[in-house]
């Protein structure tokens, strides 16, 4: 009698990733190590074991591309069903788009910089573990730009802003912002950007920076971008876990790495906080329904879930919380009231629009900051008004000096005194370097080699590389149309949102104001 | 502290005063009026006088502000210390260099 042979047995889902991981990584047997690896040492982090990396999520290729897909195809039928529907005439306002029309600009192709920068820890790293999840998070990041620009695109067939997004990303003065944030982190060596990127931005400040977009899109009507950021949430807490592994996992490997970290925690707290101040605006004054202030928002995501949660875990590792996070709880009450007044006052040099708060908006203002809004940006709304019944309407006729480091016109005011604003300089190779605040005077400082480099927008307007030398020269050389820039009443976007409003039958909006663009 | 890199690593600043040939940054921060966001950038040569500055550069800038008054008594400093510019004065002879912010309020 003979036995059939046994069919070989599937493998576990484990093993599956074992194999895939683990077993496919090898020695090198005809260069070296540190040939092979070129870039593990110059940061001064010390690896004695990469084995020790604990993979905080074991996904397999196949398992990877099925939720992709199946994720995939949900937003996919949101945003046919929302085209079909006319569902951009359900927004609360057209002027709700400002805050994604900023996010399209100042954050998309940020994920792409993402995305290349964990290609290359995928191929950089030390460890087959690290390696997989940065080639998993390389991969999402991918397709986190490719969701967004897909998403908000049916919107670039009506209402201005959207259709010049990325070479504004690599010229706009605000877009500088977010740009040389994160070219900063490219810039910096592989476990730098680990803790910059994967830890800071994707950890520390995730929830400031990503969840009020995606809240402010389910409270004004948006839900393509809602669905999109309901794909992206399983992804981002991937994300998030890698962030937290990649921090302990260098803290555990060798004491000496703990003071290199704390610098980095250091430094990325305040480079990404500044970002924040993007977003802090929007939440305050871009949402024609309010989510939250940004005061709330940042007293729950970074005063109780990381101040008190996170940093009492890392404080067994000898870390201790950001250098400057004081200056940045201090901030809370004034920092978007800051923000939207400089976007205010130069809305006819950006890819958005703004406008003096209505008198309901107002009021919500001075109700969220009892101790700031009524004393000291009131006043300023009041004359602004008086000066638009007049006939003016305020841009500023000129160039704003910008912080060397965050790039953001400095309109920041000192620590615990809103009424002057805070000038830092610093002197390096006999060169004055003016910076906004402790923080971004300490980034400078310690790597002034490295900010020395800065893009300044305005400092390239004058030196002639930005288009020419008028107004009008550097909004053609930023890609503006008509619409894109300056004040929202009156814009194409108001004129076509009451038309289309107007319209009894408002099924297909037609006939708009300004030329549409079918670009994207 | 120096950048950890894998090579040398040395570049010129982006905005070294070379750049502006005979000319040089300067700011203007009205500290006293947060009318303006932010304080001025203004490309300025490093001969022209206080009093073109003032007239060509400062005022059409400041006019934006209803309140202003390009006749109002100032206060001026530089470097932390008061200055009195007079309008015959070239920046330069006011010991203005590149980048520098001149700081003013109502007197």
């Amino acid at each position: 009698m003979t036995i059939a042979p046994k069919a070989p047995r599937k493998l576990s889902m484990k093993q599956r990733y074992q194999a895939l991981t683990r077993d496919l990584d090898w020695e090198p047997s005809y260069v070296s190590r540190e040939e092979m690896f070129p870039y593990l040492e110059f940061e001064g982090i010390k690896i004695h074991d990469w084995s020790k990396w604990e993979d905080p999520f074991r996904l397999t290729v196949d398992a990877y591309c099925k939720y992709q897909a199946e994720k995939d195809k949900r937003l996919y039928a949101v945003l046919d069903g929302f085209a079909q529907g006319q569902g951009h005439l359900s927004l609360t306002d057209a002027n709700y788009l400002n805050a994604m029309k900023i996010f399209l600009q100042g954050i998309a192709p940020n994920e792409y910089n993402a995305h290349r920068n964990f290609a290359y820890l995928a191929r950089h790293l030390g460890g087959p573990g690290p390696r997989f999840a940065a080639l998993c998070q390389s991969i999402d990041e991918m397709r986190h730009t490719q969701t967004e620009v897909h998403t908000l695109s049916n919107y670039n067939k009506y209402y201005s802003g959207f259709h010049n997004f990325s070479q504004q990303h690599d010229r706009v003065w605000y877009l500088s912002v977010p740009k040389s944030f994160f070219e900063d982190a490219l810039s910096a060596g592989p476990f730098e950007f680990l803790i910059a990127i994967g830890f800071s931005f994707e950890y520390l400040l995730t929830n400031l920076l990503f969840v009020p977009f995606m809240s402010g899109a389910s409270f004004n009507g948006d839900l393509p971008t809602m669905t999109f950021g309901f794909s992206a949430q399983s992804d981002e807490s991937r994300h998030m876990t890698l962030g937290l592994e990649a921090i302990k996992f260098l803290l555990e490997q060798d004491e000496a790495n703990v003071p290199i970290v704390q610098a980095w925690i250091d430094k990325w707290f305040w480079r990404g906080y500044r970002v924040t101040g993007l977003v802090a605006q929007m939440l305050d004054y871009m949402l024609p329904r309010k989510v939250m202030s940004w005061k709330e928002a940042f007293e729950l995501y970074f005063e109780q879930q990381m101040m008190q949660g996170l940093f009492q875990d890392l404080a067994f590792y000898g870390i201790t919380p950001p250098r400057h996070v004081e200056d940045a709880i201090g901030e809370k009450d004034v920092l978007s009231h800051q923000v939207y007044w400089i976007l205010y006052q130069f809305s006819h040099a950006a890819s958005f629009t703004t406008s003096v708060p209505n008198d309901e908006h107002l009021e919500w203002l001075s109700k969220t900051y009892p101790d700031t809004f009524d004393t000291y940006y009131k006043p300023l709304w009041d004359k602004e008004k008086r000066n638009i019944e007049a006939g003016g309407r305020h841009f500023v006729r000129g160039l704003p000096q910008l912080c060397q480091v965050c790039q953001i016109p400095m309109g920041f005011t000192e620590p615990g005194d809103p009424t002057t604003i805070c000038q830092r300089e610093s002197e390096y190779n006999g060169e004055k370097f003016q910076t906004c605040s402790n923080g971004c005077q300490w980034i400078f400082e310690r790597e002034p080699e490295k900010y020395v480099q800065a893009w300044l927008p305005v400092h390239q307007i004058y030196q002639g590389n930005c288009g020419g030398p008028t107004l009008p020269d550097v909004l053609e050389w930023y890609g503006l149309q008509d619409g894109d820039n300056g004040e929202y009443v009156g814009s194409v976007d108001e004129r076509n949102w009451k038309k289309w409003h107007a319209e009894t039958d408002v099924n297909e909006p037609e006939g708009s104001d300004a030329t549409t663009n079918t670009t994207a | 502290m120096a950048v950890k890199a894998i090579t040398t690593y040395d570049f010129p600043s982006r905005s070294r005063q070379e750049l502006y040939g005979d000319d040089q940054l300067v700011h203007v921060w009205f500290k006293d009026n947060p009318w303006f966001c932010a304080a001025a950038c203004f490309r300025a040569p490093k001969a022209m006088t206080w009093g073109d500055f003032w007239s060509q550069l400062v005022i059409p800038f400041a006019e934006e502000d209803p309140d202003f008054d390009p006749a109002a008594a100032r206060a001026w400093s530089l470097h932390g210390d008061a200055i009195a510019p007079r309008d015959d004065q070239t920046l330069e002879e006011l010991g203005v260099v590149h980048k520098d912010v001149l700081a003013t309020v109502l007197a």
